[in-house]
C-alpha cells in the first residue's frame, strides 16, 4: 500500500460517483445522431484531466469526426520515462428494448454491480486510469509522465486516433505504452494477453451457367456453382482438421516448450468457456495443439459465409448460376498477411475445376499477427501490477482475435503492455453491460501499481 | 372417314373463332384477383362441351380452381376410352412485359400465329381434341367413349387435380390417355415427350455451436458447419459426376441399344448446350451423351446453399450453422420414397461427430414417367400424326417433371401420350405467346386419326391372350 493506494480507497465513493456521470453520457459512435453526446463526454474528460492537473486538448482529425482526448503532464521530468495509456469512451447503441432490465444510460448499482452502456466497454477503463493518475499526482507519487489518450470512436473505425499517430508523432510519443481495453479471464483471474493473431479476408466467386437455370431441363449436364464451391471449399483441410494450402504453415513461429507451458495454465479455463460459449457436439482441430494453442498460436482457415441458388422457404428448381463463400485466416507470427493471401489464392485456383469459372474480390485490409515480448518492461510490470492490485497472478494468453489499435500503437513503441479491467460477464455490446464495482477498485490499484513500477523498474 | 375431318376442315374458321373468344379470358390462376375469371372461363369452358353434346360436371374443391369434366360414353362398353387431359389457366401477362399486342385481345397475325396468352399454353393446345371430338360427332362417327379432364390450377400447383385422381381414379378410367402440352423445334418434325423425370427435394442442415461464434476467440477448435457442409456436399458425387448415394442407381433402368440411337434422333448437341447455358463446358456422365444425362438419368443436384453471413464486406464468425437445399430428379424405375430413405440414411453416415445434421424431406416427392415406344397406343400415335400431321414424330425423353403425367401413369395405369402441337418457340409463360393456326388445324386432324385409329385396336386383354 502506498500514499496513492489509501488516496484512491478514501475516494471510492466519489470515484464511482464520476463513473456514474460519463456512462450517463450517450457517447454513441455510430450513429450520427449522438454527436453531441460524444461531444458532451469528450468535454467532461477534458474537465477531469483539467482538475487533476494534466494539460487536455481534444482533437479531431479530420474535422467532423469524433475527438480524441489528449491529456499531457509532464511533471516527472525530462529524464524520467514517459506512459501513454490508450482507453475509448464511445460506446455501442443501446435501447431497452434489446432485452435491458434498466435503462441502460440510467446507472444502476445492483449486487456490486455497476449496470450501464459503456460499464465495461470500455468506461471503467477511462475511469480506472483518470483515477490513478488523480491518486498519484494528488499524493505526489507519480515519478513518470503521462499522456491518456482516449478517443472517442473505437466503435466507429478509429479514424481520427491513426490520423493523430501519423501525423503528430511527437504528441503520442513515450517510452511505454498501455492499450487499456477488454476483459481478463474472470472477475478473480487476471490475464495479460501477449499475442493477437492476424486476419486476411476474401470473397470466391464460382459462376457456372450465364443465367440461373431449371434444374431439370439441364441438371445433370452443368457443373453446379453450389456444388463446386462445396467441393473447394471441402479441399481446404484434410481429415485431421488442418490447413491444406501448400506452404501455408511454412512461416508460422514454432511453439517452444516454455511457451507451451505457459499457454497450458489456462487451457483448463478456455477449455471451460468453449464449453460455455461454443458448445459444438464435439471439439476440432489440429489434434497436436491444446484448445488455447489452437485458437492462440495456430492460423486458420475459416468460412464466415457461403451462398448460392435459392436459400428462403420452400424450394426453387433451379440450377444456380453462381455461388460464393467468404473466407478468412487467422494468422499467428511470423505469416505474412500478402503471402498467405496469395497462397490460398493460388491453391484454389489449381484446384477448381475446369467446369467453372474462380474470382476472388479482396473484402478488406489484411493485419498482421502481434505477439507482444513477455519479458519486455511494459509487461513485466503489468504482470506485477496485477499480482499487486489483484492479489493472484495473472496468467499469460495468446488470444486469437485482434485488437486492431495495437498496430498504430505499437509505432509509438514496442514496449507495450494490453491491460484489461473487464469480464466476460460484463456483457459488452449487449443488453445489461456491468461491471461489479470491484474490479473497477482492482483495477485503479493495478494501475497506480504499473506506474509505480515503470519508474523504479529499469526494463 | 373422311366426313368429320371434311367438317373440321369446313368449320375451321368457326374453330378459330371459338379459340380466340375462350383465350379473350384472363383465366390467371396464380392471381387470386382473377378468381372470376378462371372461373368464367370454367363456365365457358362447360357450355361449349354441353354444346358438342358431352355431359359434363364441374368439380369444385375447397379453396381450389374447379376442374373442368365432360364425357361422352355413346361408343359403349365394348368400346375404347380416350381420356384427354388439359388445362384451361393461364400464367400473368401485361402488356409492360413487352407484348406488342394486348395478351387478352388474341389476334391473328400474317405470320400464321395467332397471339394471346395461352394460346399455345394449354388452351390452343387441348382445344384441339375438343374440335376433334365435335367433328367426330358431327358426323355421327366417334367410335370411342371420350372424357376430358380439363383442370384450372396448372400454372399454380396442381394440388387439385392431384388429389382428385387419386380419389376419384375409376371415374377417369380409360384405356389411353392424351395430353397436348408440349412441343416441338419445327412443324416438319413433330415430338411426342415419352419420358419426364420425377424429383423429391431436401433441404438439410448441419448445425455446430450453440449460436455464432468470433471466428478470433474460437476459429480452430469448432467444426465450421459451412465447411461441414460443404464436405458432405462433396461426397454425395464421385469423380465421375455419378451420385455417391448407396444404391442411388439400384432401380435405374439402362438404356438399350435402341433406346439410344431413339434419343439420338433428337438434334440437340453441344453446341446447343453451350448456346442455352454459357457454361464454360459439360460436366456430368462421360458415358452418357447430354441427352441422355437430362432425360434417362437421375441426378443430385444443390439448388442452394447458405450459411454465416454473405451480405457485403466481412464478418468474422464461425457460423452456427449451414444449410442446403438438395433436389433429386429420378428416372424409371426410381421412387421418391425409396430415394427419400437413401439419401437421408446416406447422409446421416456421412455426419461426423463435431457436428449435427439434420435432412428432411421438402415436398412430396413425384414419380418419374416412362411411357414405352413401342406399345400399341404409341404406334397409333405415330400412325395419327402420319395421317394428321404428314410427318413421322420423333421420341424424346425430358428433364424436367409434369406430376400429372406420372399420377395419371401410376394412379390410373394408363399409358399417356404426349402429343405436344406447340412450337419451343411459342413463348409459353413470356411475352406474345402464340400458336400456329396451321398446327391448330394439323392437331385437330391428328386427334380425330388418332380417335379413329385407336378403336380398331383390340383389347389389351385380346393381345395378351
Amino acid at each position: 500500500m502506498t500514499q496513492s493506494h489509501t488516496y484512491a480507497q478514501e475516494h471510492h465513493e466519489i470515484f464511482t460517483e464520476r463513473f456514474i456521470e460519463l456512462v450517463k453520457i450517450k457517447s454513441i459512435s455510430t450513429d450520427p445522431a449522438f454527436k453531441d453526446d460524444v461531444k458532451l463526454a469528450a468535454d467532461w474528460i477534458l474537465g477531469r484531466m483539467s482538475s487533476i492537473g494534466l494539460d487536455a486538448e481534444a482533437i479531431t482529425l479530420p474535422e467532423g469526426r469524433h475527438p480524441v482526448v489528449l491529456g499531457t503532464w509532464n511533471g516527472a521530468g525530462s529524464d524520467a520515462k514517459t506512459v501513454i495509456v490508450y482507453c475509448h469512451y464511445d460506446v455501442q447503441p443501446a435501447v431497452i428494448a434489446d432485452g435491458w432490465h434498466t435503462d441502460p444510460f440510467d446507472p444502476v448499482i445492483q449486487d456490486g454491480k455497476l449496470i450501464a452502456r459503456g460499464a465495461t466497454d470500455s468506461k471503467v477503463h477511462v475511469m480506472a486510469w483518470l483515477s490513478a493518475v488523480e491518486s498519484l499526482i494528488a499524493s505526489e507519487e507519480l515519478k513518470v509522465n503521462i499522456k491518456l489518450l482516449f478517443e472517442g470512436e473505437e466503435e466507429s473505425g478509429s479514424e481520427t486516433i491513426g490520423a493523430l499517430i501519423q501525423q503528430f508523432p511527437e504528441k503520442v510519443s513515450a517510452d511505454i505504452a498501455v492499450i487499456s481495453d477488454g476483459i481478463i479471464r474472470s472477475p478473480e483471474q487476471p490475464a495479460l494477453i501477449y499475442g493477437l493473431r492476424g486476419i486476411i479476408t476474401m470473397e470466391v466467386h464460382v459462376d457456372g451457367p450465364q443465367k440461373d437455370l431449371h434444374s431439370g431441363h439441364f441438371g445433370g449436364t452443368v457443373h453446379n456453382p453450389a456444388q463446386a464451391i462445396a467441393e473447394i471449399v471441402a479441399q481446404l483441410h484434410d481429415a485431421d482438421g488442418r490447413v491444406t494450402v501448400p506452404t501455408f504453415y511454412d512461416d508460422v513461429a514454432i511453439l517452444d516448450d516454455d511457451e507451451r507451458a505457459l499457454l497450458a495454465e489456462s487451457d483448463e479455463s478456455i477449455t471451460q468457456e468453449w464449453q460455455d460459449v461454443a458448445n459444438a457436439p464435439k471439439q476440432w482441430g489440429e489434434p497436436d495443439y491444446t484448445i488455447h494453442e489452437r485458437i492462440g498460436a495456430r492460423p486458420t482457415l475459416e468460412i464466415n459465409g457461403i451462398h448460392g441458388g435459392y436459400t428462403g422457404d420452400g424450394f426453387k428448381t433451379v440450377l444456380p448460376a453462381h455461388a460464393f463463400a467468404k473466407i478468412s485466416c487467422r494468422l499467428v507470427p511470423n505469416q505474412d498477411p500478402q503471402r498467405v493471401m496469395q497462397a490460398v489464392q493460388d491453391y484454389i485456383l489449381q484446384i477448381a475445376p475446369d467446369t467453372v469459372k474462380i474470382s476472388f474480390v479482396r473484402v478488406e485490409s489484411e493485419a498482421p499477427a502481434i505477439r507482444l515480448d513477455y519479458t519486455g518492461q511494459a509487461m513485466q510490470a503489468a504482470f506485477h501490477a496485477y499480482q499487486k492490485g489483484w492479489g493472484v497472478d495473472p496468467v499469460f494468453e495468446r488470444a486469437g482475435g485482434s485488437v486492431p489499435i495495437t498496430h498504430e500503437m505499437l509505432t509509438i513503441t514496442e514496449n507495450l503492455a494490453i491491460m484489461g479491467f473487464s469480464y466476460k460477464g460484463g456483457g459488452a455490446h449487449g443488453p445489461n453491460e456491468n461491471i461489479p464495482l470491484q474490479m473497477f477498485y482492482n483495477g485503479i490499484d493495478t494501475a497506480i501499481y504499473f506506474l509505480q513500477d515503470i519508474a523504479t523498474n529499469e526494463g | 372417314m373422311t366426313t368429320s375431318l371434311d367438317f373440321a376442315k369446313s368449320n375451321s374458321q368457326r374453330f378459330e373463332d371459338e379459340l380466340i373468344a375462350f383465350l379473350k379470358i384472363p383465366s390467371i390462376s396464380t392471381d387470386s384477383a382473377f378468381n372470376p375469371q378462371v372461373r368464367e372461363a370454367a363456365n365457358w369452358l362447360l357450355a361449349e362441351f354441353e354444346r358438342i353434346g358431352l355431359s359434363t360436371e364441374l368439380i369444385e374443391m375447397e379453396g381450389h380452381h374447379p376442374i373442368v369434366y365432360a364425357e361422352w360414353l355413346g361408343a359403349g362398353e365394348d368400346s375404347k376410352t380416350v381420356l384427354f387431359y388439359g388445362h384451361y389457366d393461364v400464367q400473368p401477362a401485361v402488356m409492360e412485359d413487352g407484348w406488342e399486342t394486348n395478351p387478352f385481345e388474341p389476334i391473328r397475325k400474317d405470320d400464321g400465329f395467332l397471339y394471346a396468352r395461352g394460346a399455345t399454353d394449354d388452351k390452343g393446345q387441348f382445344f384441339t381434341h375438343v374440335k376433334a371430338v365435335e367433328s367426330l360427332l358431327q358426323a355421327d362417327n366417334l367410335p370411342v367413349n371420350v372424357k376430358f379432364i380439363i383442370e384450372g390450377e396448372e400454372e399454380s400447383g396442381g394440388e387439385a387435380i392431384s388429389k382428385y385422381v387419386k380419389e376419384h381414379g375409376e371415374k377417369l378410367s380409360a384405356d389411353v390417355c392424351i395430353i397436348s402440352d408440349t412441343s416441338m423445334q419445327d412443324i416438319d418434325n413433330p415430338v411426342i415427350i415419352n419420358a419426364l423425370r420425377g424429383g423429391i427435394t431436401f433441404e438439410m442442415t448441419v448445425i455446430g455451436p450453440k449460436q455464432d461464434l468470433h471466428s478470433g476467440m474460437f476459429g480452430g477448435t469448432v467444426h465450421n458447419p459451412a465447411q461441414a457442409l460443404a464436405e458432405i456436399i462433396t461426397k454425395l458425387h464421385n469423380d465421375d459426376g455419378s451420385v455417391a448415394v448407396a444404391g442411388f442407381y439400384d432401380d435405374v433402368l439402362e438404356l438399350t441399344e435402341e433406346e439410344r440411337t431413339e434419343i439420338a434422333q433428337v438434334q440437340w448437341d453441344n453446341v446447343d448446350w453451350s448456346e442455352a447455358t454459357g457454361a464454360p463446358v459439360p460436366w456430368g456422365e462421360e458415358q452418357y451423351t447430354l441427352l441422355e444425362r437430362i432425360g434417362a438419368r437421375p441426378t443430385l443436384e444443390i439448388t442452394g446453399i447458405a450459411s454465416g453471413y454473405y451480405g457485403e464486406g466481412s464478418k468474422s464468425i464461425v457460423p452456427h450453422k449451414a444449410v442446403a437445399k438438395i433436389s433429386c430428379r429420378l428416372v424409371a424405375n426410381q421412387t421418391p420414397d425409396d430415394i427419400e430413405k437413401k439419401v437421408i440414411k446416406f447422409i446421416e453416415k456421412l455426419s461426423p461427430p463435431t457436428i449435427k445434421v439434420e435432412v428432411k424431406k421438402l415436398r412430396a416427392g413425384a414419380l418419374p414417367a416412362l411411357i414405352a415406344t413401342n406399345i400399341p397406343e404409341m404406334r397409333v400415335a405415330i400412325t395419327a400424326y402420319e395421317n394428321g400431321w404428314g410427318a413421322t414424330p420423333i421420341f424424346k425423353r425430358e428433364g424436367g417433371s409434369i406430376p400429372i403425367v406420372s399420377d395419371l401413369q401410376s394412379v390410373l395405369g394408363l399409358p399417356v401420350i404426349m402429343m405436344g402441337f406447340g412450337l419451343n418457340s411459342d413463348n409459353l409463360h413470356g411475352p406474345n405467346e402464340r400458336f400456329s393456326l396451321q398446327m391448330f388445324h394439323k392437331g385437330i386432324a391428328t386427334s380425330i386419326h388418332f380417335m379413329q385409329e385407336i378403336a380398331t385396336l383390340p383389347s389389351i386383354e385380346a393381345t395378351e391372350q
